[in-house]
Parts: C-alpha cells; structure tokens; sequence
C-alpha cells in the first residue's frame, strides 16, 4: 500500500488541514489513486477520530478540526475524483445543505452538526447564519443537494423553519428534498407540525437521521 | 453585609484590562447598527465598515461617567431597590422556552407559567423583583409579547420588573407602558423604573436588534445590564483569562456606547460566561469555572465603578435532584459572596438556561434565603447580641431554652428553612417526600393563597387601552 495514504489518514486524525492539502495535492501529482487515497486515507482518519469521539476519548475540537481537515483535502480532489479516475468511482454518502435559519445568528450547534455530518461521510454545505429559504434551494440546485438541514435555537424563529416547509410546497418542489430540522428549542413534535422529515435532538442523532434518509 | 472578597489580584486585574484594552484598540468590534456606527464616529472613534477600534483613554472616560449605582423604582415604593453597592437584587430566570414538571414531563412554556412565575416571585420574601421574560410565552404571538410580558408584571406584583430589548419598537414600547404606570415619561426619565438585558454577540460583535434595545434605553435614562456571554471553548478561547478578557472588552464596548449615546445613563456591568461542554458543544453552567467568571466580573465591575450583574441558581440539570441543587448553590453562593449586585436566573432554571421548573424555583427561593442570611454576617453592636448577660445567668452546665434571650432572639437570627426537611427519620418516613416533591406542593400552595396588589383602575385602565392600540397596529402590520 502507497505510504501516502496512511499519512493522509494521520494528518486528518491530527487535524492538519496545511497538510492535509499538501497530501492530497502530491496524490495529484504522483498520479496516486484518488479513490483509494479517499478511502484508505480519509475516510479511515475520519472514521477512527468518529469513533474515538463516540468512545469519550476525543472531544469536539478533534472532530471538527479533522473534518475541517477532510474537507480541505476532498476539495483538492474533487476534480480528479469527478473526472471518475481511479479504481472504482467515489461517492459520498450524500449532499446536505445546511443553515441557521432566517432572524437567527446561532451557529455552535449548527457547525457542530456540519463536522459531524462530514466526518460521517456526507458532503456538508453549510450557507450560515439568518438564511432565508431560497437561500436553501438556490445552494441545493446548484451542487445536486436532497437533505435541507435547518437549524433554529430562537422560539421566534422556529417559525422560519416551517416557512422554509412553507416555501417547498408553493413552489411545487417539495417532494425534491428531505427536509431535517434541529435546534435548541424545537422537538419531535414541531417537526411532525410543521411536516418536517425528521428532527434530532443532538448532532449524532442527526448523523444516524441523514443515514435513515439517504440509506 | 458581609464585605465582599477579591478573587482577582491587583495585578491580575491590571493584566486582563491592558488586554482587554488592546483587543478593542487593534482588533476591534463590530455594530452592525448604523445609528451606533454614527454615534460613534461622531465621538471620534475609528470606523473602518462596521468595525469600530476604540480609543482606550476614551472608553476609560466614558466608563468613568456610569454612575456607580442608581436607583430603580417600582410602583410600590417599599420595593424601590438599589443598584449597586453592598445591595443584592434576587429575581426569576430569564428567557426559558421550555416548562419542566416535576414528574420529568417536558412542555412550551405558556402565558399562564408566566403570570404564575411572576406571582411566585410576588409572593417570596428572597426575589427583589419580578424579573423579565421569566419564561418565552410561546403561545403568544411574538409581535406582542413583549406587551403581554409587561402587563402581567404590572398587574401580578407591585415589585421592579425587566422591560424588553427587542428593537428600538419593542423596547419603546415597555418604557411607554412604565411610563404610563409611574405618571409619564419625566417622571421615569428622572426615576428609571425599568432594566433591560443588552448581550454582545460572541466574539466581538453586537447585532441590530439589541443595539436598537440599547439605543431606546439610553435615550430615555433607563436602566440596562450590558452582558456577553463568552462559551469558553466554544465562542471564546478555552483559557480562563483569555476568556474573561474577551467578555471584559465587550461590556466596555457597550458601556461605552450608552454613555455615549446618553452620558450618565445607568448601566450595569453583565457577565453569563460559562464554558462549552467539549464533547458534546452545549453551554454548561453548573459549574467552578462559571463560579470564577461571576467573581471576577464582579471585581471588574467594582476596578471600573459600576454595578454588576451574574450567576443564579445556575445548574445544567435536567431534574430537581442533588446536581441541580449543589450546582445552584455553587453559582449562586460565588455571586452573592463576591459582589454580584443583579442576579437574573435566580430562581427556577434548569438546563443551561433551557427550561423554568416550579420546584427548582422553590428550591433556588429556599438557597436565596439561606444566602441573604448567610450574607448578614455577624451582629456584634450590642450588649444583647454579646449575650455576656445571658450566659452569666445560665451558667456552667444550664440550658438557654428557656431563656427570654433566646426566645426573641433566635427569631431574629435564625434562618428558618422552608422547603428543607428537618425532621427526625420516623417523622420523615410518614410521607417520605424527596425534595422536588416538597417543592410541588409548596408552590401550589404559594400560588393558591397568593393576591396580587391592587392596582389604581385609572391607571390600569390607560395601560390596557396603550397595549390594545399597540397590538393592533402590531398585529394588523
Ligand atoms: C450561545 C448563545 C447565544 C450566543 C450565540 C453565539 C453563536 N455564535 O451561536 C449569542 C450571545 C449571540 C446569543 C444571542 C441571543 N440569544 Co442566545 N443563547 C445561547 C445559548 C446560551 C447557547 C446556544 C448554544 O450554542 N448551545 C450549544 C449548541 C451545541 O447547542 P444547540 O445549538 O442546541 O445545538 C445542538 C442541537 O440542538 C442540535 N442541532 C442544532 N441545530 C441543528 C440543526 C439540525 C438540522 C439538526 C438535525 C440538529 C441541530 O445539534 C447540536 C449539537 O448537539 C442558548 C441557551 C442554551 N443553553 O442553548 C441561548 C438561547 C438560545 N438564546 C436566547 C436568546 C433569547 C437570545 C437573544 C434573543 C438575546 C438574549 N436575550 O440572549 C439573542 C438572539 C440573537 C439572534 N437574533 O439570533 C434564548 C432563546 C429563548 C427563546 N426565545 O427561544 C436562549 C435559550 C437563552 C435564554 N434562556 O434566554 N445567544
């Protein structure tokens, strides 16, 4: 096995994003296989922090900076990755956009479930803070995205959760996405109001609601 | 009063201020208001977008012009209650949107726990005030809330109550409606009868709503709690002193901007810092480090001569148990003993801030009872509290139960529990009720036999026609 594939998977255990790229850069360079580089290095980085986080020996500094990491490097590869070179085609797990939703400025929750949601395998678009619903379908159009994830930690917006809903079907299109919600103060039971898709309460539950979704 | 004790040294003081200075001076913050942007390029700060990098000799000065501590005035006067000092002011938590009941049921919050929290906090002898959105009625129309919020505490209690900081709209309003309550605008502007909460954005930056809040506030000589609420880990860094240098430039920042806006106005010093929990991100505040944050806040606040405002009964427990007990004991204790002088979330908070629950109010009502005692201290002035006499009289070997002594004076220096059981095993076992049970049945019965004050009709009467008149344009908007 090509020695450049463990130290991918080092440099994301380490979160090293400066290193990460150059690794995935000299994968490019070395004419390595992208989609092994991707699986052997990676993912298994990203797999075994996941778990070592799930275990209570990692904290959320190391998820995030290694999914930060993971991104960095997929970005790089993406073009070869697309062009469908290397053993095997490469697929993530699924496209999700993700969003604070509009009237809202929280953003800890929302980041964490992006890294996690990354560091499970999916490719995470996060668009921000106070996002309006177009907001949402313009980034999911554009990058082929089905899971509209929404978060809102403000009983005063939670309302903007279910105008995004709202917005899908005015405009004849929500039967094209999942649409998820989360957030502070929202529950199971305004997901079910407001016809949402599905609800988590914390960030590993919606990694295992996405794979629900998507499986 | 107990004096307060310093947990910061001098030099530890001088220390997180320089750095506190410099942040402001080279990294700046940002308002993302224009009438702040305006306000404060007029005073001659600079102004590069919406980053405002402050003049440190000049926040000084503004700083310096905050009055050390102001009066707030509540309808009934025996209520006024200062701010600042040696005072302590005990009030309801603030902003939750969720009920706990005490049989681990979770449920939204609704206009009717409003009024009762506000009638719980009318009733106790420990809460000052009545507080301010004590829960989010989510069953109100938010356009309107903040109306619905204020009536009940005019009508509930003739105790001082925090007014909204929605907006410029949402705030004018409440100051409109105090106004009306206290016989008009002059007259609050000279007595401010109304507080509300302005938070930074972490790190750095304060957003359009809140600065509007602060803006309607200082025009109109009310009082404000100027607060930032570092995550230390999270939306600050996971050092201690970083931290608390981050949340001291931000209060400055604000302080700073009222006293420009309205110089003299009164503001108080408002620390919530507490740190992320690391594995799974959320805030947590039963804790030592968010003890340290609320007395080191207290002393900046002493260092730079204002008011300040932390802690409560603080707990990231989900239920009435040992943990939410000795988390909110912690937190509260450290405030109180430290020199907080407003402490919202006193009372009933579960949760980090998440959820109000009745018998955690009672508890926390029950620890803020042994707290003011505690804080009382020793009384040696006279002859009598000396008991030199008494002690003669009974002599070696005696017994003081029978004493005329003892009698009068075990009232007056006992703190006399509530809601803890002090029974023997056998008179306990009778019903064996745990804590949270106790404090079930003590707030019904609370809020049973509780009458709110009467109010003048006239004047209630102008302040339902105001609020009417404003929910239809809000509503009608
Ligand atoms: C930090 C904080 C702030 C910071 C935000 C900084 C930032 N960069 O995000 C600041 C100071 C800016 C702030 C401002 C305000 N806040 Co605030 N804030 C909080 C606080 C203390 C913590 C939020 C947090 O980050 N938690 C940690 C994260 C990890 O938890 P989380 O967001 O819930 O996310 C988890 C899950 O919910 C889930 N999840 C989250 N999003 C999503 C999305 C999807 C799709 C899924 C599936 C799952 C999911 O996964 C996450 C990880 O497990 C909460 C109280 C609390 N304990 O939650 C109040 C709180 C949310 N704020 C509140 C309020 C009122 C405000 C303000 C209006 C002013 C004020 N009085 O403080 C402003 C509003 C600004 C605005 N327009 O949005 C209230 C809300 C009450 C209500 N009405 O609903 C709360 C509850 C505090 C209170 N009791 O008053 N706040």
């Amino acid at each position: 096995m090509n020695t450049i594939f463990e130290e991918i998977k080092d440099a994301i255990v380490d979160g090293d994003e400066d290193l990460a790229v150059e690794l995935a850069e000299r994968v490019i360079a070395e004419k390595a296989d992208p989609v092994q580089a991707v699986q052997l290095g990676f993912i298994k980085g990203i797999e075994e922090v996941g778990a070592s986080w799930i275990s209570g020996e990692a904290f959320l500094p190391d998820v995030m900076m290694a999914a930060d990491a993971m991104k960095a490097g997929m970005d790089v590869l993406e073009e070869v990755l697309a062009a469908g070179e290397g053993e095997g085609a490469y697929e993530d797990k699924g496209k999700i956009v993700l969003g604070t939703v509009a009237g809202d400025i929280h953003d800890i929750g929302k980041n964490i479930v992006g890294a996690l949601l990354t560091s499970a395998g999916f490719k995470v678009y996060d668009i921000g803070i106070d996002q309006k619903p177009e907001d949402f379908v313009k980034k999911a159009d554009e990058v082929g995205a089905k899971i509209l994830a929404a978060s809102s930690l403000l009983t005063t917006t939670m309302k903007s959760q279910k105008v995004l809903i709202e917005y899908l079907v005015e405009q004849n299109i929500r039967d094209q996405y999942k649409v998820i919600i989360g957030g502070g103060p929202t529950s199971a039971k305004w997901g079910e109001e407001i016809g949402a898709d599905g609800w988590a309460e914390t960030a590993d539950e919606a990694v295992l609601l996405c794979k629900k979704l998507l499986g | 009063m107990l004096p307060k004790f310093d947990i910061l040294t001098d030099e530890q003081i001088n220390k997180i201020h320089e750095n506190s200075m410099r942040i402001l001076k080279e990294i700046g913050v940002e308002f993302s208001y224009d009438p702040a942007i305006e306000v404060l390029k007029k005073h001659g700060q600079r102004v590069e977008g919406h980053r405002v990098y402050f003049d440190p000799d000049f926040v000084k000065e503004m700083v310096a012009k905050a009055p050390s501590q102001f009066t707030l005035h509540a309808r009934n006067p025996e209520h006024n209650l200062v701010c600042g000092g040696e005072d302590i002011i005990y009030m309801p938590g603030y902003g939750a949107p969720f009920i706990y009941e005490a049989d681990g049921v979770k449920r939204d919050a609704t206009m009717e726990d409003y009024d009762n929290f506000v009638k719980l906090a009318g009733a106790s002898k420990y809460m000052h005030m009545t507080g301010g959105t004590v829960v989010e009625p989510t069953d109100v129309r938010d356009e309107i809330r903040h109306l619905d919020m204020a009536y009940s505490h005019i009508v509930n209690s003739d105790k001082c109550f925090m007014g909204s900081s929605s907006g410029y709209e949402y705030a004018k309003d409440t100051i409109e409606i105090a106004a009306l309550l206290h016989g008009g605008m002059d007259v609050i502007r000279e007595k401010p009868a109304l507080i509300c909460l302005i938070n930074s954005v972490t790190p750095l930056k304060y957003d359009d709503r809140m600065l509007g809040g602060l803006m309607a506030y200082a025009e109109t000589g009310q009082a404000m709690v100027i607060a930032s609420l570092v995550m230390s880990g999270s939306t600050g860094p996971a050092t201690m002193a970083g931290a608390l240098s981050l949340q001291n430039a931000e209060v400055l920042a604000g302080i700073t901007l009222a006293q420009c806006i309205n110089p003299g106005t009164p503001v108080v010093y408002g620390s919530t810092s507490a740190v992320t929990d690391m594995s799974t991100g959320s805030l947590s505040i039963g804790n030592p480090e968010n003890a340290l944050f609320t007395s080191a806040s207290a002393q900046f606040a002493r260092f730079y001569g204002v008011p300040c405002r932390g802690g409560g009964g603080l707990t990231d427990s989900k239920t009435v148990d040992a943990q939410a007990g000795y988390e909110s004991m912690m937190v509260l204790f450290a405030a109180s003993t430290t020199g907080v002088n407003f402490v919202m979330h006193t009372a009933g908070i579960l949760q980090y801030y998440m959820a109000m629950s009745y018998e955690k109010f009672m508890v926390d009502d029950e620890i803020a009872g042994m707290i003011l005692r505690y804080l009382k201290g020793f009384d040696c002035e006279s002859e009598e509290k000396m008991a030199f006499d008494v002690i003669n009289t009974v002599g070696p070997g005696g017994h003081f139960l029978t004493q005329k002594h003892t009698r009068k004076n075990f009232k007056l220096e006992f703190y006399r529990p509530e809601l803890s059981d002090r029974q023997s095993f056998d008179g306990w076992s009778k019903e064996s009720l745990d804590t949270n049970q106790r404090a079930k049945i003590k707030w019904q019965e609370v809020l049973a036999s509780y009458v709110p004050p009467a109010l003048d009709p006239v004047v209630k009467e102008k302040i339902e026609s105001f609020i009417e008149k404003r929910a239809k344009e809000l509503l009608n908007k």
